[in-house]
């Protein structure tokens, strides 16, 4: 029971041939590019999707921070589509890798924050320390200060890898209790059953909005630092 | 350098529009209006200037003269578009339509020298190069669809000397590589086919509807059906699919999948066929008001055309204002004249009137104190003595009758 829980997240290999590197690359299959005026309905639904995200989340940031739209967009799309394929039975989520979402986070991260330090130095030096702070406990805030700033990528990675893995881990759990109980007493089974659905739908949701917090986080870190 | 000096005497600047215009009247007015080129600056001007009617510019005449001169000195360019206008107002035919096939003229002039230019600019060998540039840095000076046409003038040239160079062997591969040509077929993005107005026919969402024609001349309709069930009956007893927790988590999001498919597939189908229809409903839009604007346009030259035939109406109603005018000043005139004339008159004649007035007046004084004076006192006494014996048998008279 206990292997088969975690057996989902081991890296997919098929027949010994790991590949995890076309799970990774296949959303972007689904998202077909419009390449003429009047498109298919799927590549129309997807492009009034990405401008009204692209409207909103990019409205707070100033030029320089608007240069990221490609870099937003693309992010939010590729995490709200491999949290939403991995609900699929028998499918593998590469988010529910912490390598992968560190490998996201962290150079997201280094980058506003680069881009902060090389543009506004003084202001980016100056969010170590938060306004009308006693005089003595500076030294101590500045330290609990750089301790948060160097946390972000590692809270933005763990956050993303455990609630898309505890969705996972909950369906699968529910599920063997539906399993189990359809042999012993069928309307408890019922009654888990129903709970698995609602589970479902709210991962659904989660999916989406894990992608979303990302990405928000991502430009909220760029809209300081720009 | 040559290109940007002005010659002063071809900076008469005029609205081009009265190269084509419109002056149907045969009147003396529309002959001195419109303003002809001389000869030197119709065989300078080109089509690009001609086609920009809004800004006609003299530098244009010059820079365009220097790049003939060295493209085409021995060609005579068949610009023609003042002569007829400037040969004849015939009565006929309209300077309009002088204008259009002057206008028709030069596109085939300008397709000509198109095709004119690659082969011209190779022959010239390096002078060639030279003009390239020249013309690369007079394309500054043209505006709108002269540096389009320039450019790919240019690009055809180039286009067209690379295989020339590419067997003269005498490159390196990487300039060899560098004057490919590309796309030499029909571009490949465009046009694109058009998009099918439905997708495939499917069955259970799934399952193409060529699969069940195809097992349909061996089991019939319910064939593939069977082989469905068959097949995960076989998976399910085999154990080749395992019932786990993960079935469970899968007939769940499937469920789900299915139901929200089929309650707003088809409105999320709509929406999406109504954004299109937005996009298309705006550009239609543009296209309809560009079209109205146009045919406004057309309306209006059309009145003014109009108007200008009917113009002299108003040289008549000027006229007639006029010619009452100085009637009127004629009349008023005359009847001052008239006036003093008899004003002088009556003055003279009242003159007399107040002398023989006088003189009347006079002799009837002489005569009454003459008379008087002659009157003695004793003929006086006479007189009265007789009125009173008069008056006396009168009164006699007078009362021996009674009042009737």
């Amino acid at each position: 029971m206990n292997e088969n829980l975690f057996a989902s997240f081991t890296t997919p290999m098929m027949m010994g041939v790991p590949i995890v590197v076309l799970i990774i690359i296949f959303p972007s299959i689904l998202f077909p590019s419009p390449n003429r005026l009047i498109n298919n309905r799927l590549a129309t639904v997807q492009q009034w999707l990405i401008q009204l995200v692209s409207k909103y989340m990019l409205s707070i940031h100033n030029y320089k921070g608007q240069t990221w739209a490609l870099m937003l967009m693309s992010l939010i799309l590729f995490i709200g589509s491999t949290n939403l394929l991995g609900l699929l039975p028998h499918s593998f989520t590469p988010t529910t890798q912490l390598s992968m979402n560190l490998g996201m986070a962290i150079p997201l991260w280094a980058g506003t924050v680069v881009m902060g330090f090389r543009h506004k130095t003084k202001a980016s030096l100056a969010h170590f320390l938060p306004q009308g702070t006693p005089l003595p406990l500076i030294p101590m805030l500045v330290i609990i200060e750089t301790i948060s700033l160097f946390i972000q990528p590692v809270a933005l990675a763990v956050r993303l890898t455990a609630n898309i893995t505890a969705g996972h881990l909950l369906i699968h759990l529910i599920g063997g209790a539906t399993l189990v109980l359809m042999n012993i007493n069928p309307v408890t089974a019922l009654i888990t059953f129903i709970i698995l659905i609602l589970l479902t739908i709210l991962e659904l949701a989660v999916a989406l909005i894990q992608a979303y917090v990302f990405t928000l986080l991502v430009s909220l870190y760029l809209h300081d630092n720009t | 350098m040559g290109h940007k000096r002005l010659n002063p005497a071809r900076s008469v600047s005029h609205p081009p529009f009265h190269l084509w215009g419109c002056g149907e009247s045969d009147s003396p007015e529309s002959e001195a209006t419109r303003i002809p080129l001389s000869p030197t600056q119709v065989r300078s001007a080109t089509p690009a200037s001609v086609w920009t009617p809004a800004e006609q510019k003299p530098s244009l005449g010059a820079a365009q003269g220097s790049l003939n001169s060295q493209r085409e000195p021995a060609q005579q360019r068949p610009l023609r578009l003042e002569a007829p206008s400037r040969s004849a107002p015939s009565k006929g035919s309209t300077s309009c339509q002088r204008g259009r096939s002057g206008r028709a003229r030069l596109h085939g002039d300008r397709s000509e020298r198109r095709a004119r230019g690659p082969s011209l600019d190779l022959s010239s060998g390096t002078r060639g190069k030279e003009s390239l540039v020249r013309v690369n840095g007079t394309q500054s000076l043209l505006r709108g669809p002269c540096l389009t046409m320039l450019s790919r003038v240019v690009c055809s040239a180039a286009a067209a000397a690379a295989p020339r160079l590419k067997n003269a062997a005498l490159l390196g591969p990487g300039v060899l590589q560098a004057t490919r040509i590309f796309h030499t077929g029909q571009p490949s993005l465009a046009p694109l086919p058009p998009l099918p107005e439905h997708g495939g026919k499917v069955r259970l969402g799934l399952i193409p509807e060529e699969f069940f024609q195809f097992l349909y001349p061996k089991t019939g309709v319910t064939g593939p059906y069977v082989l469905g069930t068959g097949l995960i009956l076989y998976f399910l007893s085999k154990e080749i699919y395992v019932i786990t927790a993960e079935t469970f988590s899968a007939i769940s999001v499937i469920g789900l999948l299915v139901y929200v498919v089929k309650k707003y597939g088809a409105s999320i189908g709509e929406f999406a066929d109504k954004l299109n229809e937005q996009k298309i409903a705006q550009l239609e839009e543009v296209k309809q008001a560009s079209i109205k604007q146009i045919q406004d346009a057309i309306d209006t030259e059309k009145s003014q055309q109009a108007l200008v035939q009917k113009r002299h109406y108003l040289f008549d109603v000027q006229r007639n204002n006029i010619a009452m005018a100085l009637e009127l000043t004629y009349r008023e005139r005359l009847h001052r004249v008239h006036r003093e004339v008899k004003n002088r008159l009556d003055y003279h004649i009242s003159v007399q009137n107040m002398m023989r007035r006088k003189e009347q007046d006079h002799m009837i004084n002489w005569v009454e104190k003459h008379v008087v004076q002659s009157i003695s006192a004793q003929q006086e006494k006479e007189t009265i003595a007789k009125c009173i014996a008069d008056l006396k048998l009168l009164a006699k008279k007078a009362q021996a009758q009674p009042v009737l």
